[in-house]
């Protein structure tokens, strides 16, 4: 492939979810020539999918809400690992961000007296989400993306980035191909804004869509970024795992709250059998007494609702001892159980999405059910202030960046991040770029060479289906770094991403490059491969449980890694990826005060 | 309408392949695909693209109904491709074809540059006389308020709508629904104060008055926006507001 267009920006943002979409809405307000490219179309980033609401301590709903209530949900939420400065601006920042969505036009649920209505969810101690109904993704994408259409930003929409370039220890720009035609582009920028959302494509069962390869994860890693809590995947525990088509999509809470019971094959209601002794007071040890509690509040709950993170390694224990459901989950029944018109009226989106979506009846049938990765805490070391890496000129926010949510993220925390960060990592990006005279120069020799080997997998002698190395990974990870980790399994893992690397290595592409998935994927594995070596090697790093990070053999949290990140950096010489600890940033005194009641 | 598991095992797709560089124009390719009582026709599209062709070219995202990439003819009709489930097809064969009158790019993939214009052009965004710093609070709006044009704002932007209206099929500048319906959930936001600028463009031949009402966009819409109630409504409005500008010149169309 002779040739590649050049294009120049002062700030290049990959990504066009909320966080990319603020971002490059910020930088083009300040004038500065910016660029937006959108692996899919506009508009459809996983943003879309978001249906709980934003978290802003509003204090519409309950007057007694503040940003320091929000904070210290946030951060006992993520077992106090959270980068604290990040969480302390997140939470004071949100309120506004929310009102500035609503200022350019987005729908929200109101008030009787017209103003924006705010919804209970986990983990938040008032009444916190604005939101739309359950689409509330939906409408914040809608509103950023038209509200960025129209100010001179250049898009590129199904376009891929496949490598960032520097100038010395400085961000030059990037290397990536139009989805559509295959053709490659340079972009020379004096700032780049990631903004590329999750990694859950290298799991198995995952909400994630195909884009969610970690392109930027890799591609901060390339450029010699900093990534911290790479090891914290939070996995919801179920998620449907069949029919195909809804695989990952997952099933709310309350289907439990409201009667469903999990069963393994043989129809055993198995969670009697895991409930942990510091849960046992207050759980219910019969199913008479579990089925009491619904109407009678005097009975000890079901173990159906134990936290979820032990709902997960129950089930995930129950499938590893192969009573599992016939596609590797296990059941979940609430057809048996309650009449039809109850189920409908209680649960109506459930009720439509699967008899639209999986053609499962749930008021006839069980759905199939398991843990099922959703979304990393883990990602780009930033400065709080400005989203700014440790690579200059490089900046990341949004799942992308790492340090917000700790090790566990709350529900509705997603969304406010996106705006929040997303926002000052377009000031940051822009003030940066600003200060930036001569355009950086791209190394053309660099940028030819990485034009060869992007198109390598045409020219490939190997015989490799670059789905079939893609499948391998998701099971291996699936397997052996899922929701329930050991030492043993971790080494299993690594060992076999190397040995996937050398068959990735032998991808063979057929057709040509325009608009062709297999050539897409084969490019993608790149990343996928070494996001999953710097989670694996991060997970074995960490010997305790925390979080979005479960240890069978370290099952408690341990207090010595209560004060520490793990770090990973990848070798520009090698590629080798290491994982080291290191102190957390320290909580200053005033905000240390507001855990004193704990 | 569940239906008992059929024996069928696979099921037959014919599926318009185009690809440029060695197809004059799209041809019809057909493939024996597994047949599962479960399976919508993305899951076949995958099934084929992972295991036999990997060079198949289309879009899907979330395959939860609401990005509205996956939109395609299935047996001549538009939709969603993650909510069609290969039962409602048995025996088969299931035509599949990029949705209708687009230009296609390549298999399944559509071109278009047509709507994203069109969808900027009716200035879907808030306009305002003048702005309220922040600190003020949010601007109000009362359920009712909201009630009035929430429907419309339901679109997903998967153009089912378009391949479904013939009119769009013989008149390229007709806005076409889902942008005439995204104009009326902005005309009707009353945080909006922009209607005087979109109604040029909503009023002109391209904008309302050329659609013939047939309602096919609203029988497609995956999302019940109902766009070909929204044009009518805009209609009756301009017609409404027409008459006032003759019966009452200085007062508020």
């Amino acid at each position: 492939m002779a040739g590649y267009e050049s294009h120049e920006y002062d700030v290049l943002v990959i990504g066009a979810g909320g966080a990319g979409l603020r971002a490059a809405i910020e930088a083009s307000a300040r004038g500065l020539r910016t660029a937006l490219v959108s692996k899919s179309l506009l508009g459809k980033a996983h943003t879309v999918m978001a249906e709980g609401g934003i978290a802003a301590a509003m204090g519409n709903v309950y007057t007694e809400d503040n940003w320091q209530v929000h904070f210290r949900d946030t951060m006992r939420g993520g077992k106090m690992l959270n980068n604290w400065r990040m969480a302390q601006l997140h939470a004071q920042e949100a309120p506004d961000r929310v009102r500035e969505l609503e200022e350019w036009g987005a729908l929200f649920d109101r008030t009787d007296d017209g103003r924006i209505l705010q919804r209970d969810f986990g983990g938040h101690r008032y009444a916190r989400l604005a939101h739309v109904g359950d689409r509330t993704g939906l409408e914040m994408i809608r509103t950023l993306q038209q509200h960025a259409v129209h100010r001179g930003l250049d898009v590129y929409q199904e376009f891929t980035v496949n490598r960032l370039f520097k100038d010395g220890d400085r961000i030059a720009g990037a290397v990536g191909y139009w989805r559509e035609s295959g053709e490659l582009v340079a972009f020379s920028a004096k700032a780049i804004v990631l903004a590329t959302g999750g990694l859950g494509k290298i799991w198995a069962i995952t909400s994630n869509s195909w884009e969610g390869t970690g392109d930027g994860h890799a591609l901060a890693m390339y450029a010699g970024a900093d990534m911290i809590d790479m090891e914290f995947v939070q996995f919801h525990p179920t998620g449907m795992v069949w029919p195909p088509s809804v695989r990952g999509i997952l099933v709310t809470e309350g289907v439990r709250g409201d009667g469903g019971t999990l069963r393994n094959a043989s129809g055993e209601r198995f969670m009697f059998n895991y409930v942990p002794p510091m849960f046992a007071a207050e759980t219910a040890d019969s199913e008479a007494e579990a089925d009491r509690w619904y109407t009678d509040r005097t009975a000890r709950r079901t173990p159906d609702l134990l936290p979820s993170d032990e709902v997960a390694r129950a089930i995930n224990s129950e499938v590893r001892a192969g009573r599992g459901s016939p596609h590797g989950g296990v059941f979940l029944d609430i057809a048996s159980r309650r009449d039809a018109d109850y189920i409908q009226r209680r649960l109506p989106s459930m009720y439509h999405q699967f008899k639209e979506l999986a053609g499962v009846d749930i008021t006839r049938e069980p759905m199939e059910v398991g843990p099922t990765c959703h979304y990393a805490m883990g990602g780009v070391r930033v400065d709080a202030e400005t989203g700014a890496t440790t690579v200059p000129g490089l900046f990341a926010a949004g799942e992308v960046a790492g340090g917000m949510h700790g090790s566990n993220r709350l529900g509705g925390n997603s969304l406010s991040d996106l705006v929040v960060f997303g926002r000052r990592a377009g000031v940051g990006a822009a003030d940066y770029a600003e200060g930036v005279e001569a355009m950086p120069t791209l190394d053309a020799s660099a940028v030819n060479e990485r034009a060869e080997l992007v198109t390598a997998p045409f020219e490939s002698d190997g015989k490799e289906n670059p789905y079939a190395v893609h499948e391998a990974l998701r099971d291996l990870m699936q397997v052996n770094v899922g929701i329930i980790r050991t030492e043993s399994d971790m080494q299993v893992a690594l060992s076999g991403i190397h040995e996937l690397k050398a068959r990735a290595a032998a991808v063979k592409v057929e057709g040509g490059a325009q608009y062709n998935p297999g050539w897409h994927l084969a490019l993608d594995l790149e990343h996928m491969l070494n996001v999953a070596e710097a989670v694996t090697t991060a997970a074995i790093e960490r010997q305790e449980s925390r979080g979005g990070h479960t240890r069978d053999d370290f099952p408690g949290p341990s207090p010595e890694f209560a004060k520490v990140n793990v770090v990973v950096r990848r070798s520009e010489d090698d590629g080798a990826i290491t994982a080291t600890q290191e102190p957390l940033p320290q909580m200053p005194a005033e905000l240390q005060r507001l855990f004193e009641e704990d | 309408m569940t239906q008992a598991p059929s024996d069928a095992t696979t099921i037959r797709l014919e599926i318009a392949r185009y690809r440029p560089e060695q197809d004059e124009r799209p041809v019809l390719e057909r493939y024996d695909v597994p047949y599962r009582h479960e399976w919508v026709v993305l899951d076949a599209l995958n099934y084929l693209k992972d295991h036999i062709d990997g060079t198949l070219s289309y879009r899907w995202s979330c395959r939860m109904g609401i990005c509205g990439s996956c939109g395609m003819m299935v047996n001549g009709v538009p939709k969603l491709t993650c909510s069609a489930f290969l039962r409602d097809y048995l025996p088969g064969p299931i035509r599949v074809e990029p949705m209708a009158n687009f230009p296609v790019e390549r298999d399944l993939v559509t071109v278009l540059d047509d709507f994203m214009e069109k969808f900027q052009a009716v200035k879907p965004w808030i306009i305002r006389d003048g702005e309220q710093p922040l600190e003020e609070g949010e601007y109000r709006q009362t359920p009712a308020q909201l009630a009035d044009f929430k429907q419309f704002s339901m679109c997903i932007n998967c153009m089912l709508c378009y391949a479904a209206c013939p009119v769009y099929q013989h008149e390229d500048e007709f806005l076409g629904p889902a942008v005439l319906a995204l104009a009326q959930r902005y005309n009707h936001d009353s945080r909006d104060q922009g209607k005087g600028e979109r109604q040029e463009l909503i009023w002109s031949d391209e904008g309302i008055w050329d659609c013939t009402f047939v309602g096919e966009c609203s029988a497609v819409c995956p999302k019940h926006v109902d766009p070909a109630g929204a044009i009518q409504q805009a209609k009756v409005e301009s017609t409404v507001g027409w008459y006032r500008s003759f019966l009452a010149p200085f007062g508020r169309g």
